[in-house]
């Protein structure tokens, strides 16, 4: 099973947004929904393992680190987020990490 | 021509295109019919588009014009034959339309290409849709102008894009051009008005005039859209209208019952909650009835309302056997402890405010927020035998409750990092992955992440790995 992790991201809350639609207009079950969403997290792990190949580097003050269940969860302050062509300053960054090498059974954000 | 755009976009459609095949089977096997997957599909993507996560989506760097074209499946096959009228080219950014043609999903969509010549002339049939969402039904063959200053402006064939009430799907090629002709003055004076709010539903037996937001760059325009449509259409034109919010009317005291009421002790703390959402509950506020009868200053109602919820706790605490005189007295003081009563567990401030309302009465004691009953009592009772006893018992008293006051002012800077903690963790920027190894030494931190989804003020990137450090 895959990380559910990628539901917050704005892929992921368009799709849930749209499922409630279409679950308010009964159109669909709620069970087929949350298949729906199953089938997202498979695809969007598989599409960020295989299909994007590029590096970031970033640099920042750390504001605070959380490690519960094996998810890390820092908040940074002042940080630069560097690619190769891009460079983007932010004043605060969430980082939500979970564990890499195991991707089985963690199914939590 | 887009080789330097975002592998943002692409990436979100192939994921977008991988969950929908995945679902066909499925949804067929749950009897769900494949116009609801479409649809799914139209929600998703108009949803990813309208943000800003992928504003390069349809960018092109000349004409970033966002029109997207949906067609009808009858409609495919017309298109694979291109006329000399179309000038759409065929092979610039469409990416998902040769597929969707060849599928035997009722919509077709692709996208102008950045590099379209305008004029553009649109074979009848065609919906457009813009970038917001908003869908023109095109019953004639639509020309699709430039007008100067880069606007993107459907012009006089505005007038054509109109339809009759009979049903659309029976009519490809032709019009009334009667019905047209009518119709054509009104359009035009929509056509120069200004942008006007989106609101109006499609609906399905009444044509409503449409307001659009935004027709590619251009200035807006409205149009009537016919009665009958295809119902995806008319699904899609739903959802992307602005909901409308619910209950996001001020909070009113309308239809709220403030007879005398005996007070419900028992759900207190649940109650505190529904207060926060106090549009919604309400019907719950009943239970409160009891001394607002005569009220209807909606500040003073507010403040009570905000100040209740300590008073109802407090009174759970005690047994209620006040007059109403005496907690209407209470709560017109109550209003004035607004503020102490936010910080919870300060015996001792409250106390001292108590001591200066005493001289008011006793009861409004009892009032005060999350003070130990028995303390309370146990106080007065100090302070009445002081008057006629020793005055080593009340110092003893006063004693008793100076380590706490002593202690609080220690203990609330506790309090101050309990209520930065869900603000801190609230931010527009989010980077959502997986970590390959966190490592730190002494104060020095470096992540190892990979496959990570990053939202910076809205806009989306992807790494496949990211390396940083960071100081704590």
């Amino acid at each position: 099973m895959a990380y559910q992790l990628y539901r917050n991201t704005t892929l992921g809350n368009s799709l849930q947004e749209s499922l409630d639609e279409l679950i308010q207009t009964q159109q669909i079950t709620p069970q087929l929904a949350l298949q729906v969403l199953l089938q997202f997290d498979k695809a969007i792990n598989t599409a960020l393992a295989n299909r994007v190949r590029n590096r970031v580097n970033f640099r920042g003050s750390l504001n605070t680190y959380r490690f519960c269940d094996n998810v890390w969860t820092f908040v940074l302050n002042d940080v630069e987020f560097r690619e190769v062509t891009d460079l983007v300053k932010v004043d605060k960054v969430k980082i939500v990490a979970c564990d890499g090498k195991n991707t089985g059974s963690n199914a939590t954000e | 021509m887009l080789s330097n755009s975002s592998p943002v976009p692409k990436l979100y459609i192939s994921v977008i295109d991988d969950v929908i095949e995945s679902m066909r089977e499925v949804f067929l096997d749950e009897g769900v019919e494949e116009r609801v997957l479409e649809e799914l599909r139209q929600l998703w993507e108009s949803k990813v588009m309208q943000s800003k996560a992928v504003e390069g989506f349809m960018k092109d760097t000349l004409n970033p014009s966002n029109f997207v074209l949906q067609l009808p499946t009858n409609y495919a096959q017309t298109l694979r034959k291109p006329t000399a009228s179309i000038v759409i080219p065929a092979g610039q950014n469409l990416h998902n339309f040769t597929a969707k043609a060849n599928s035997s999903s009722t919509l077709a969509t692709f996208s102008l290409p950045p590099g379209v010549s305008y004029p553009v002339q649109i074979p009848a049939g065609v919906t457009l849709q813009t970038s917001s969402g908003h869908l023109y039904k095109v019953n004639v063959p639509v020309m699709v102008t430039q007008a100067p200053g880069s606007h993107r402006v459907l012009s006089q064939p505005i007038q054509h894009v109109l339809e009759q009430r009979e049903p659309v799907a029976h009519q490809e090629t032709t019009t009334n051009s009667t019905v047209l002709q009518t119709i054509a003055p009104p359009v035009n004076d929509l056509y120069n008005h200004p942008p006007a709010p989106t609101g109006p539903v499609i609906q399905p037996t009444e044509p409503q005039p449409v307001a659009c937001q935004q027709l590619g760059q251009g200035q807006c325009t409205s149009t009537e859209l016919p009665a009958v449509q295809p119902p995806v259409v008319q699904k899609l034109l739903h959802s992307q209208l602005p909901p409308e919010s619910p209950s996001d009317s001020p909070f009113t005291l309308e239809g709220i019952d403030f007879s005398p009421q005996p007070l419900d002790m028992s759900p207190t703390s649940s109650f505190v909650g529904q207060l926060t959402g106090l549009q919604e509950k309400a019907g719950q506020m009943q239970v409160l009835g009891s001394e607002f009868g005569g009220r209807e200053e909606e500040d003073m109602n507010n403040a009570e309302m905000g100040t209740l919820p300590k008073v109802t706790e407090n009174t759970g605490a005690v047994n209620l056997e006040h007059s109403e005189d005496s907690v209407k007295a209470a709560l017109m003081k109550a209003v004035s402890y607004n503020d102490l009563l936010d910080i919870v567990q300060l015996d001792g401030v409250c106390d001292s405010s108590s001591e200066e309302e005493q001289a008011a009465g006793g009861p409004e004691d009892d009032f005060l927020g999350m003070i130990n009953a028995e303390a309370l009592r146990a106080l007065q009772e100090g302070d009445g035998s002081s008057d006629g006893g020793s005055s080593n018992s009340n110092n003893s008293d006063v004693e008793d409750v100076m380590p706490e006051e002593e202690e609080d002012p220690l203990n609330s800077g506790d309090d101050v990092s309990e209520q930065d903690i869900p603000d801190l963790f609230e931010t527009d920027n989010v980077v959502v992955c997986q970590y390959d190894k966190i490592h730190r030494s002494k104060n020095r931190w470096k992540f190892y992440l990979k496959d990570g989804v990053m939202c910076f003020g809205g806009k989306d990137y992807v790494f496949s790995k990211a390396v940083g450090e960071a100081e704590w």
